[in-house]
């Protein structure tokens, strides 16, 4: 019986690939044929390959390519591009690259000096920002969208404001914010300023930690969980508590530490 | 002093390949836990690297999955809404009816809710984020509200953007800012935390300042430039097929490897 199924399902999936093949074909040049993603997270140029701790959370879309070395409880975001291809990136501890960012060295510049770049340990990286050829210090800040250019400094508990664009061989001096484009000097951070910049790069890595367990899982618990929450689909919390009813959650669904309910 | 010994014995440990993974992975830990592990370790050999990272960082055929449920959350999105294949999104995320979100951008909900409106659009490598606070002490959600046009590159952080607006290419929008409806933000300017922008007003700038007031007739191509994005949306849409065909490539390699299927 069961092998009856079996032959049913395999001819309806032959018919299924030989109507795909038909559709191709009548749609001439124009039709797509789609391959498996060739995206590689982490990739070695000749001898030079990235180098991860096993702590750190590398997202799958991110791409580290060269010689790149990301520390211990590090996040390196979706869609963040690390490439160490030129010269080598170095990324401390408990640091935050944060979606969509670039991380570059350069080749050579105008000044004729090439410079690794050096990110230390519980910076935070804002979304978008690109960092080229810099040194950014312990506890320092790169907010949203800023742009370093070679040889920038940004020394511990610097902060670059979100939109900035740092110039060549700027130094951002200790508890300093620079904004604006070019960056020029806007204040002093406050003391409170200053722990929370250590306080959200701690936030972050233990962010991090729900996103990579949620990505490193493998197919079958994928579909598992799918049918889960389609089992659990009609739960509604505030709907509940307005009939007066108490549902036992599915443990696998119930809210991690990380990341507390509302 | 100690950490750098200790990660050239690694080094050489690997190197030899006498010492076993085990003896490596001990030595490669104790390297690293060092204050400033960068600064102080040179780079260590790609075998020992391969050793280390072996078991978080893996290369999968699947790529990125283009919705990542966090916990209990699970991203909403419509039926006849657009999501581009190599868009994030992870956690509180809600893609209403007729909206778009195109390559490359990312919309992160992990620490407060992200929504989407009607026939609203986020273009090209957008991030939106939503902070646990913000500083107006308002919702910290970020929520693009119908009929909205956020331009590529945009950056947007628990905002609040009313219906009917555009945000520019390459604009950024910082914790609890609020743009009101039929509002214009100009291209490549930088919203302070907490700054609002009254309605029917053009703002441009890093950082924003109000440029003048929008005209009646600009005011009524707002939605119409949403639209527009939509109709276009609809040809990107249909062009995806409901199901991926990717596995016929992963059957042929699990056929390539006598892998048993």
């Amino acid at each position: 019986m069961a092998k009856a199924f079996y032959a049913v399902g395999f001819w309806i999936r032959e018919t299924g690939q030989a109507l795909d093949r038909l559709g191709c074909r009548l749609q001439g040049n124009y039709f797509f044929h789609e391959q498996i993603s060739r995206h590689r997270t982490l990739m070695n140029i000749v001898d030079k390959g990235p180098h991860v701790h096993r702590e750190a959370f590398v997202a799958p879309s991110a791409s580290l390519t060269g010689d790149v070395q990301v520390g211990q409880g590090s996040s390196i975001w979706y869609g963040c591009v690390l490439r160490g291809d030129a010269n080598n990136v170095q990324i401390g501890s408990g640091t935050n690259i944060q979606d969509n960012s670039v991380v570059h060295v350069a080749k050579s510049n105008l000044s004729g000096k090439v410079f690794p770049t050096i990110i230390g340990d519980n910076v935070t990286v804002g979304h978008s920002a690109v960092l080229q050829g810099c040194t950014v210090e312990d506890e320092a800040f790169v907010g949203m969208g800023a742009t370093l250019l070679d040889g920038v400094v940004v020394e511990k508990h610097g902060m670059v404001a979100a939109g900035a664009l740092v110039r060549q061989n700027t130094r951002i001096p200790c508890g300093e914010v620079w904004g604006g484009n070019p960056a020029k000097f806007l204040r002093k951070l406050t003391d409170e300023e200053i722990a929370f910049i250590a306080e959200s790069a701690a936030k972050y890595s233990s962010l991090a930690k729900e996103h990579a367990a949620e990505n490193a899982k493998p197919l079958e618990s994928i579909d598992f969980m799918k049918v889960l929450r389609k089992k659990f689909a009609h739960q509604d919390e505030e709907d509940d508590s307005m009939l007066g009813v108490t549902r036992e959650a599915s443990p696998e669904l119930a809210p991690s530490s990380a990341t507390p309910a509302q | 002093m100690a950490a750098a010994s200790m990660s050239r014995l690694s080094r050489r440990a690997s190197a030899s390949a006498s010492a076993g993974p085990f003896l490596r992975r001990i030595l490669y830990s104790t390297a690293t836990a060092s204050p400033s592990p960068t600064a102080s370790s040179p780079p260590l050999s790609p075998a020992a690297a391969a050793a280390a990272g072996a078991d978080r960082v893996r290369w999968d055929y699947r790529g990125q999955r283009q919705l990542v449920p966090l916990g209990q959350w699970l991203p909403k999105v419509a039926v006849d809404a657009y999501v581009a294949p190599e868009a994030v999104l992870a956690g509180q995320v809600t893609v209403h009816d007729g909206a778009s979100v195109w390559s490359g951008s990312v919309l992160r909900g992990d620490l407060n809710k992200i929504t989407l409106g009607f026939c609203a659009n986020v273009q090209e490598r957008c991030v939106l984020h939503a902070a646990w606070s913000a500083p107006t002490g308002l919702p910290a959600e970020t929520l693009v509200d119908r009929y909205v046009t956020v331009g590529a590159y945009c950056l947007l952080r628990s905002c609040t953007i009313e219906p009917e607006c555009i945000i520019g290419q390459h604009s950024i929008l910082m914790e609890g800012s609020l743009v009101e409806t039929n509002s214009i933000l100009e291209a490549g300017s930088v919203l302070a935390p907490g700054r609002r922008i009254p309605t029917g007003e053009l703002w441009a700038g890093n950082p924003a300042r109000f440029v003048r007031k929008l005209t009646n007739e600009e005011i009524m191509e707002i939605p119409k430039l949403a639209v527009a994005i939509n109709d276009l949306m609809q040809s990107h849409f249909s062009e995806f097929l409901p199901y991926s065909n990717a596995y016929l490539e992963v059957e042929k390699l699990k056929e390539s490897f006598s892998y048993p299927l």
